[in-house]
C-alpha cells in the first residue's frame, strides 16, 4: 500500500477536521434575538435583582415586581399590583393583578408577595434586594384576600412602592431556604436553561399576562472585551451589545444613553491637608471636565454638580457646575500654606479598574491636571476588591490623604437611594461627619411630596457647596450597539433591565 | 520507565502537591476578604459580618486551616461563592475544554515548528531559513490578545468566515487555537532548527550519508529523531504552561476554560475555585511530566529513567 507523507496526512486532517465542523456561526433570525453583556450573572435568584449583571436578565424578562419605575420621571407605575395606597403612616395596601399565573403554573397571589418578602428579608439567605434595597426596614404583611395584600412597616416609609419595585417575586416554589438558579417567575419570558459559562437561554411565556414578547427566543451571552462585543453586532451574532467603550463606539449604531450613574471623586475631608476646605475647592477648580469630555469621557456625558442625574428626586438644579480655573486653585492653595496647611503632602488618588470605560486614563488625566495646580497627588491604581476596602468603612486612623475614584448609581428615582450610606455619620461610605446634614436627610427620608424634594436639594447643596467632600465629574453615558435591523432605543434603565419585551426586528 | 520509577514520581508529585496547596490556602487568603465582593456596598456591617461567620472566615487563619486541610483530604473543595456550586464540578467542566484547546494548538505548532524547522536547517543560510526565521520570531513575540482582536477583526468582521467568539463546534475554535497556536509555534522552530542544524552536521549524519541513505531519510529519520529532544523538553513546559489555561484568548474569545475560571476565581476572591483549580492543574502537569519522560524513552533509546 502507498504510504501517505506525513505532511500530506497531516493537511488532509486538518482539511477534514474544518470541513466536517463548519457551519456558518449563528445569525439573526426573526425567532431569535442574541444579546451580548459584559459579565456572567452571579445570581439568578429573583431576590438578588440588586446587581445589575442579574437585574437586567430577572427584571421585567423572567420576574416581576409589584410595581415598575417610570423611566421617563421615575413615577411608580403598576406591574403585578394594579393600585396601591396608603393606608396610614405605617400600612400600604396594595391590590394585585388577577389572573397572573408563574412559568411553573402557580397562581401569582398574595400569598406569594409574602413568600418573596420573606425570602428577601431572610438573613440566612443573605439577599441583594433585602440587604441593600430593603435595608433597615421590617415588612410585616398581612393578607387580606388573595389580591389584596397589607404591608406594615416598622418606621414610616412613604416611598414603599418605590422601594417594592426592586422585589421581584419568584413562585412559591422557589426553595426558602437556599438560593435558587432556576427561578420561576411571572414576567414575559421564562428561563429555559443557564449554561454556566455560556449562555441564558430564555423562551417566550406563552400564559404571559401582558403583551407578548414578538420575538419568542433570546440568548444573553457574556464577552469581556468591548472589541468583541461590538464585533459580533457587526457580524449578526448579536443584535445588542452593552457598554461598548468610547473609542469602539463611532458607527451609527451605537447609542449613548444616560445610565443614572454619576461619576465622581470622593475626598477624604478627614485627612490633613484635605481637612481645609479651600484645598477641596482648589481641587474641584483644578479639573478641567470640558477637555475631558468628548475625549476621555464620552462627548454626551454631562457634568456633574452633585451626586445624583436631573431624574432623580431631589435634585436640585440651582447648585452651580465647578468652573476650570487653575489660577484660583493655586491661590487657594498658597493662602492654605501661609496658613500653615500640609499643602505638599502626598494625596492618593484611588481609582478603580474598569469602573467604567477609560477609568485609569481619567484619572491619569486628573493626576496632571491637579499637579499643574500644585497637588502633590500619586495615582494608584486598584483593583475591585482592595478598592471596595477602601471604599468602606471601617478605615485606620493614620490613613494617608486621599480621593477616591466612585460612581454613584441612582436608578430608583429618589435621593433616599443614595444619600444616607455616603452622607451621614453613621453611613459605611461617608467621609463626612456633619449633625445638621445627618438632620436635614434623616428629615427628607421620613418627609413626602415638595418638603421631601425641598430638604434633599438643600442637603445636595451643602454637600456641593458648603462641606465640598466631593468632586463630581459626569452624569454618564453608556453605549449600546444595536443591530440596524431591531427596534430598540435603550433608557436609562437599560443598565439594570434589558427590555426584551419591547424589542422587535424591523 | 519501571513501576518502581512511577511510584516514587507520584510520591515526590503528591509532596510537591500538598506543599503547593498549602501555600495556595495562605497565599489567596493573602489577597483580601471576599465579603466585600459579594454583598451590595449598602449592606451593613452587621450583614458582613454574618456572612463572614457562614464563611467561617471569622475562626483564626489556622482554624481556617485546619478544617481546610480536612476537607481537602476527602477531596471536598467546597462550594464556590460566585457560582454557588461545589467548585471541584465547576472546574471540571472547564478542564476538559482548556485541556483540548491546548492539546490541539500544541500539536499543530509541534508539527508545524518539526516541519518548517528542520526546512530551515537544510537550507541553512538561504532565503527559506531567513524567512522561517522572520516568521517564527514574530509568531513567538506577537501578544495573544492582539492577534485574537486582529483575527476577529479579519476572518469575522471583515471575511465573515469565523465566529467571533463563543464555544460549540470546530468552527469556534479555530481562532482560539490560532491565537495559541502562534508563540509555541514560534519557539519551537526555533529550537529545532537549532538541533537541527547540530544533528545534520553530526558524524553519524555524514556516515548514513556515506552509506547511499537518500536526502529525505537522512534529514527526517537520522537527524530529527535525534533532533527531538530539544524540542519534546520545550513542549513538555509549554504543555504545562497550557494546562493552566490560554487566559487571556479565553477571555477575548469568550471560551469557557480553565484559565478564564482561575483568572475570574482570583478577581472575585472566590478561594474554592482558585484551590480547586490549581489542584486540577497540579495533576494535569504532573501526568504531562510523566508522558514527556515516557516519551523520551520511546524517541531516544539510549535515554532510560530510572
Amino acid at each position: 500500500m502507498k504510504k501517505i507523507p506525513a505532511i500530506h496526512a497531516l493537511g488532509m486532517g486538518v482539511a477534514m477536521s474544518l470541513a466536517a465542523g463548519v457551519a456558518i456561526p449563528a445569525r439573526a433570525a426573526p425567532d431569535k434575538l442574541t444579546v451580548v453583556v459584559t459579565d456572567e450573572p452571579k445570581s439568578l435568584d429573583p431576590c438578588d435583582t440588586d446587581l445589575s449583571g442579574n437585574s437586567r436578565i430577572l427584571h421585567n424578562n423572567i420576574t416581576e415586581a409589584l410595581v415598575n419605575l417610570s423611566p421617563k420621571d421615575g413615577s411608580v407605575v403598576p406591574s403585578l399590583a394594579t393600585s396601591w395606597r396608603q393606608v396610614d403612616s405605617l400600612t400600604w395596601e396594595f391590590k394585585l393583578r388577577e389572573g397572573v399565573t408563574f412559568h411553573d403554573g402557580k397562581a401569582f397571589d398574595s400569598s406569594a408577595v409574602i413568600a418573596a418578602l420573606k425570602r428577601a428579608q431572610d438573613p440566612a439567605l443573605a439577599c441583594e434586594v433585602g440587604l441593600a434595597t430593603l435595608k433597615g426596614l421590617k415588612l410585616n404583611a398581612q393578607i387580606v384576600n388573595p389580591t389584596t395584600l397589607l404591608i406594615k412597616t416598622d418606621v414610616v416609609e412613604p416611598i414603599l412602592p418605590n422601594k417594592m419595585s426592586a422585589l421581584d417575586i419568584g413562585s412559591p416554589a422557589t426553595p426558602g431556604d437556599t438560593k435558587t438558579r432556576t427561578p420561576a417567575g411571572t414576567g414575559p419570558y421564562k428561563l429555559v436553561a443557564w449554561t454556566p459559562g455560556q449562555s441564558v437561554g430564555l423562551a417566550a411565556y406563552e400564559g404571559y399576562w401582558g403583551d407578548k414578547p414578538t420575538i419568542p427566543n433570546a440568548t444573553i451571552i457574556w464577552r469581556a472585551e468591548s472589541a468583541v462585543r461590538a464585533a459580533m453586532v457587526d457580524t449578526g451574532e448579536a443584535q445588542i451589545a452593552y457598554e461598548i467603550a468610547p473609542q469602539d463606539g463611532t458607527t451609527e449604531q451605537d447609542h449613548a444613553f444616560p445610565n443614572a450613574e454619576t461619576s465622581l471623586l470622593r475626598i477624604d475631608a478627614q485627612i490633613a491637608p484635605l481637612n481645609d476646605k479651600r484645598v477641596r475647592e482648589a481641587l474641584n477648580l483644578a479639573i478641567d471636565r470640558d477637555g475631558l469630555i468628548g475625549t476621555i469621557f464620552h462627548k454626551d456625558a454631562q457634568k456633574a454638580m452633585q451626586v445624583v442625574p436631573p431624574s432623580v428626586f431631589g435634585f436640585n438644579p440651582d447648585i452651580p457646575v465647578w468652573t476650570y480655573d487653575p489660577e484660583k486653585a493655586k491661590s487657594l492653595l498658597a493662602a492654605a500654606k501661609a496658613d500653615g496647611v500640609p499643602v505638599d503632602k502626598e494625596i492618593v488618588i484611588y481609582g478603580r479598574i474598569g469602573i467604567y470605560p477609560n477609568s485609569s486614563e481619567s484619572l491619569e488625566a486628573i493626576q496632571a491636571m491637579l499637579a499643574d495646580a500644585g497637588f502633590n497627588a500619586r495615582l494608584e491604581m486598584l483593583e475591585t476588591s482592595p478598592w471596595l476596602k477602601r471604599l468602606l468603612k471601617p478605615w485606620s486612623k493614620d490613613r494617608q490623604p486621599s480621593i477616591l475614584q466612585t460612581q454613584i448609581d441612582n436608578a430608583e428615582g429618589d435621593a433616599v437611594f443614595t444619600l444616607p450610606n455616603r452622607f451621614t455619620t453613621d453611613g459605611n461610605q461617608s467621609t463626612i461627619t456633619d449633625a445638621g446634614l445627618d438632620k436635614l436627610i434623616a428629615d427628607g427620608t421620613k418627609a413626602t411630596g415638595e418638603e421631601r424634594k425641598r430638604l434633599f436639594q438643600q442637603a445636595f447643596k451643602y454637600i456641593a457647596v458648603d462641606a465640598v467632600n466631593i468632586a463630581p465629574l459626569f452624569h454618564m453615558v453608556t453605549i449600546a450597539r444595536v443591530a440596524k435591523n431591531v427596534n430598540y432605543t435603550p433608557d436609562v434603565q437599560a443598565g439594570n433591565e434589558i427590555k426584551l419585551k419591547s424589542i422587535s426586528y424591523r | 520507565m519501571s513501576f518502581t520509577y512511577f511510584l516514587k514520581r507520584a510520591a515526590f508529585a503528591a509532596l510537591a502537591l500538598a506543599a503547593l496547596m498549602i501555600s495556595a490556602f495562605f497565599l489567596v487568603r493573602l489577597t483580601g476578604d471576599p465579603v466585600n465582593l459579594y454583598l451590595p456596598v449598602d449592606a451593613s456591617e452587621a450583614a458582613r459580618e454574618a456572612m463572614r461567620v457562614r464563611l467561617g472566615l471569622d475562626h483564626s487563619l489556622l482554624a481556617q486551616f485546619s478544617d481546610w486541610a480536612w476537607d481537602i483530604l476527602s477531596l471536598d473543595f467546597g462550594v464556590s461563592l460566585w457560582h454557588n456550586r461545589p467548585a471541584m464540578d465547576v472546574v471540571l467542566e472547564a478542564l476538559p475544554n482548556t485541556l483540548a484547546l491546548g492539546a490541539i494548538a500544541l500539536a499543530l505548532a509541534f508539527t508545524a515548528a518539526i516541519v518548517m524547522g528542520s526546512i530551515a536547517a537544510v537550507n541553512a543560510g538561504g532565503w527559506i531559513d531567513r524567512g522561517v526565521n522572520v516568521l517564527s520570531q514574530a509568531a513567538a513575540s506577537v501578544p495573544d490578545f492582539w492577534l485574537g482582536l486582529m483575527g476577529v477583526l479579519l476572518f469575522a468582521v471583515t471575511f465573515s468566515i469565523l465566529p467571533t467568539s463563543g464555544f460549540g463546534g470546530p468552527i469556534y475554535w479555530v481562532l482560539p487555537v490560532a491565537c495559541l497556536f502562534a508563540r509555541p509555534f514560534g519557539t519551537l522552530v526555533q529550537i529545532v532548527r537549532g538541533s537541527m542544524i547540530e544533528a545534520l552536521n553530526a558524524t553519524f549524519v555524514r556516515t548514513a550519508r556515506a552509506k547511499g541513505a537518500r536526502d529525505g531519510r537522512v534529514t527526517f529519520v537520522h537527524a530529527l529523531r535525534n533532533a527531538l529532544l530539544p524540542a519534546v523538553t520545550v513542549t513538555g513546559d509549554l504543555a504545562a504552561q497550557f494546562a493552566g489555561g490560554g487566559g487571556v484568548v479565553e477571555v477575548v474569545f469568550g471560551f469557557p476554560g480553565i484559565g478564564k475560571l482561575l483568572i475570574d476565581g482570583i478577581l472575585k476572591r472566590d478561594f474554592a475555585i482558585v484551590q480547586a483549580s490549581i489542584f486540577a492543574v497540579a495533576v494535569v502537569i504532573f501526568v504531562i511530566n510523566i508522558l514527556v519522560d515516557m516519551l523520551y524513552g520511546s524517541i531516544d533509546p539510549r535515554v532510560r529513567v530510572e
